[in-house]
């Protein structure tokens, strides 16, 4: 699905520099990978690479393919091109995004959001999203708009708005950060069982160990270390030994 | 790549959501560009319609539209014809000297005559058309409403004028009936006034010349042509004591007398004088010698024997390819027997010209080719004139002689039109200039060239030029003001929209961002402010043309009284509105690029996670 090699991100604030050097990231088909770590150890800026919305510093190689037999987007290439209409069509494509706050826009209905995705790709057929939205518990939201939801189920609609246009990556930052630890198991396992029931692929960044080593068939971590004063080097890796 | 779905074609939808969302500030923007339009067109309403009401009264009235000569002066025909020709004339006529322009009315019930002005027209005469009358054709005449009123006449009734000349001390008059074509409405003018067709103004001021009108059966003289000389060769026996001789220079006409060496009688008068006779030449420098001059001269030498012969110098006549240089010699059998010449079969000269054909006789010198039949020839002049010479008999000179008099006409042909009558073999005065002229412009916009083209020339004429020009003025100035106001407008109406609209993209940089990730590109995300821009306008448009349309109505009532039906004084032109509406449009999308700007630099990666 997505094959990430030598990746090397710096980013600079001021007099400090943060580097991320990633030296291999693989996302297989229909798998749910996390990426655990704590705050400011790169986990974000990872997501971002992988979102295509952060140029990577240098990467040796950046594949993202919808399954293991097709012939994969050279998103290093559009990178060094700077080609960002393509990156746009391989988001709109290839991934469905939950962010932190959900990300819903306030200005839509929650129907319409999670339309949007479809609308701007293959388009989703009628029911679909009633029927994802009965699987959610958010039946009675859909034509709400996203200010009157409470926050568990604005996170649960951006689930939904992620995977309704069916995707083959979802990308989730952080998706249940702002919700107790109860509802954010129950979000996650809803966010988990439907990715497998839509065969998409599921990158989960988290601070939360817990929450998803369970569930998860691949995890990262980070390695920080402090090179000079003002540089920070953060390496990630794979999380030794059986996940799951 | 992507499906059927197309990024750009869901950009106006959110847009569009994105502002019913913040409704209230939406419909702050509106209204502040409303509050611009609005003014704006009811300035420019006010503008239009204010001008065209001032405008439409003027196009209303022919008043406007003419341009009259304040002097008298001679016009040549030629001179109509080449100003009938000038672009933005709408109506011409000649007129006649204001002293003939009068006709005696008979009033009814025997309450005497009066008066009126006698006014040309002609077909086409917006005075007449435009204040509901109808052109007179012959026999007929058009009223003013008060020459109608003092004459008790309406439309289909006959007047009765009378026509007066003063002749030779006596009183004479025609009369004739007219049929009353039409009565113009008050507005055409107080005076009273009678419209006729031009012939028969013509008429009218030829009868008081003393003309007559043969087609109206008013008798009269015939135009002739009056002859008139170069100087005259006194012949006399005896020589003239010096005395004498300088007294024919006093108070006769002429200026100067001269010896003549028989060569120059010779080549003046055809033959050389007797032997021993003294020759004189009488001169008027500058001026052409008259009968009257001749006759003085006559009367001072009652008494002597002599012979006094007028001629006219250098009157070269084409026949066919030939050149002819007639004598002229009109003498009687005494002056003959004198000088010893046969006398020509013509009466001597009198001063006046001979009635009938007898001018055109002539003789023809011996042996020469064409004796006997008529030879046409032509003299130069104002206009070349033909006419022809009838052999009445030979002569001895090398030159044919004709009556003197025909030179004399010939010579006053070089100055002024004289025509000859084939048929009665009679020469008569072309008709002169015309005295003045009636001239209306097409549009009032054609008055002052018109008006500035005829000063130029030098004529000297009045129009409405400066009411027209006041208009002309004020909508400048009008103009003006409105552009400099919609200028401040424009500014002020821009400025709200890319403080707004960019204001719209900071506040909402986060969802921006959020579009991005979700797939737009930099290239979609650009549309965001640029559509609202355009529903802004539209919706700003509408609104600001709402505004109008109150306020337009308001005005129109509050001014109904002092506008007549039809008119209003806020009224926009029709051909701005789309001008008004695309520049609109067009300055919210120019408005918009600012903020359309500053969107494509929004860094997902940096504002996803703004809260």
């Amino acid at each position: 699905m997505i094959r990430l090699e030598g990746l090397v991100k710096t980013r600079s604030q001021g007099d400090s520099v943060f580097e991320l050097r990633v030296p291999a990231f693989e996302v297989a088909p229909g798998s749910m990978v996390a990426v655990i770590g704590e705050s400011g150890c790169g986990k974000s800026t990872l997501l971002d690479i992988l979102a295509l919305v952060m140029a990577p510093s240098s990467v040796d190689r950046f594949e993202i393919a919808a399954h293991s037999h097709a012939p994969p987007a050279d998103a290093a290439a559009l990178w060094a091109g700077g080609d960002e209409g393509a990156l746009a069509a391989l988001r709109r494509e290839f991934f469905g995004y939950v962010l932190q706050t959900g990300g819903l826009l306030p200005f839509l209905s929650v129907r319409r959001n999670i339309e949007l995705p479809g609308s701007i790709s293959g388009g989703v057929p009628a029911g679909r999203i009633d029927a994802l939205a009965r699987a959610m518990g958010l039946e009675g939201c859909l034509d709400r708009m996203p200010s009157s939801l409470s926050i568990g189920q604005r996170q649960r609609a951006a689930i939904l708005r992620a995977l309704a246009h069916g995707p083959h990556l979802v990308l989730a930052d952080e998706p249940t950060a702002a919700v107790d630890k109860a509802r954010a198991r129950a979000i996650m396992d809803d966010m988990h069982r439907l990715a497998r029931e839509e065969s998409a692929a599921v990158v989960v960044v988290t601070h939360d160990t817990d929450l998803v080593m369970e569930l998860a068939d691949a995890a990262y971590t980070f390695d920080l270390e402090a090179v000079s004063p003002g540089m920070t080097r953060s390496v990630c890796r794979p999380v030794q030994g059986r996940v799951k | 790549m992507s499906g059927q779905g197309s990024p750009l074609r869901q950009i106006p939808l959110l847009a569009a959501a994105h502002l019913r969302h913040e409704w209230v500030l939406t419909l702050c923007l509106v209204i502040a560009l409303a509050a611009v339009i609005s003014p704006l067109l009811v300035l420019l309403g006010l503008k239009h319609g204010t001008i065209q009401t001032l405008r439409e009264r003027l196009v209303e009235d022919p008043v406007f539209r003419e341009i009259r000569p304040t002097q008298t002066r001679e016009f040549a025909p030629e001179w109509f014809d080449g100003l009938a020709a000038w672009p933005g004339v709408g109506f011409l006529t000649p007129t006649i000297l204001p002293l003939s322009s009068v006709i005696t009315v008979v009033l009814p019930q025997d309450s005497g005559t009066a008066l009126f002005d006698l006014i040309p027209t002609a077909p086409g005469d917006p005075l007449i058309l435009e204040n509901g009358g109808a052109v007179p054709g012959d026999g007929e005449v058009v009223l003013t409403t008060e020459a109608a009123r003092l004459a008790g006449a309406k439309p289909g009734e006959e007047i009765a004028v009378r026509v007066t000349r003063s002749r030779g001390g006596r009183s004479e008059a025609v009369e004739a009936r007219l049929k009353v074509a039409a009565v113009l409405e008050p507005r055409a003018g107080s005076l009273a006034r009678v419209y006729a067709p031009l012939p028969f103004v013509l008429d009218v001021e030829g009868y008081k010349e003393g003309y007559a009108a043969p087609g109206r059966g008013w008798p009269g003289e015939t135009p002739q042509p009056y002859p008139s000389f170069d100087g005259a060769v006194l012949l006399l026996p005896e020589p003239l004591q010096p005395i004498v001789r300088s007294g024919l220079i006093i108070n006769t006409g002429f200026g100067r007398i001269a010896d003549a060496k028989p060569g120059r009688v010779r080549e003046l008068l055809g033959f050389e004088p007797p032997e021993g006779f003294a020759a004189y030449e009488l001169l008027a420098p500058g001026s052409p010698v008259t009968a009257s001059s001749l006759r003085a001269i006559e009367a001072k030498l009652r008494g002597y024997s002599r012979a006094l012969l007028p001629y006219a110098e250098g009157v070269v006549l084409q026949a066919g390819e030939r050149e002819l240089r007639p004598v002229g010699l009109s003498i009687g059998a005494e002056e003959a027997a004198m000088l010893g010449l046969a006398q020509p079969p013509w009466p001597a000269f009198s001063g006046r010209i001979p009635k009938g054909e007898g001018l055109v006789d002539c003789l023809w010198p011996v042996g020469a080719d064409g004796n006997g039949t008529s030879v046409d020839v032509r003299a130069p002049g104002v206009k070349a004139l033909d006419f022809l010479l009838r052999p009445v008999g030979t002569t001895t000179f090398e030159r044919p002689v004709v009556p003197v008099e025909l030179l004399g006409v010939l010579r006053t042909a070089a100055q002024r039109g004289v025509t000859f009558d084939r048929r009665t073999l009679t020469f008569q005065m072309a008709r002169g200039g015309y005295r003045g002229f009636r001239l209306y412009a097409k549009s009032i916009d054609d008055v002052p060239g018109i008006y500035h083209r005829l000063r130029e020339q030098g004529v000297e004429v009045a129009a409405e030029v400066e009411a027209i020009e006041r208009i002309r003025v004020l909508d400048n100035g009008l103009s003006r003001l409105f552009w400099l106001i919609a200028a401040l407008g424009l500014c002020g109406g821009t400025g709200v929209l890319v403080a707004s609209l960019y204001a719209a993209v900071e506040r909402r940089r986060r969802d921006l961002g959020v579009l991005r990730l979700l797939g737009f590109a930099r290239r979609h995300v650009f549309f965001f402010p640029v559509a609202q821009g355009f529903i802004i306008a539209v919706l700003g448009l509408g609104a600001g043309f709402g505004g109008y349309a109150a306020l337009a109505g308001v005005i129109n009532r509050t001014f109904a009284m002092d506008l007549a039906p039809g008119e209003a004084f806020c009224v926009l032109p029709e051909a701005y509105v789309p001008l008004f509406c695309l520049s609109t449009v067009a300055l919210a999308g120019l408005a918009s690029l600012v903020a359309a700007w500053r969107a494509t630099c929004i860094d997902p990666a940096e504002v996803i996670r703004e809260q």
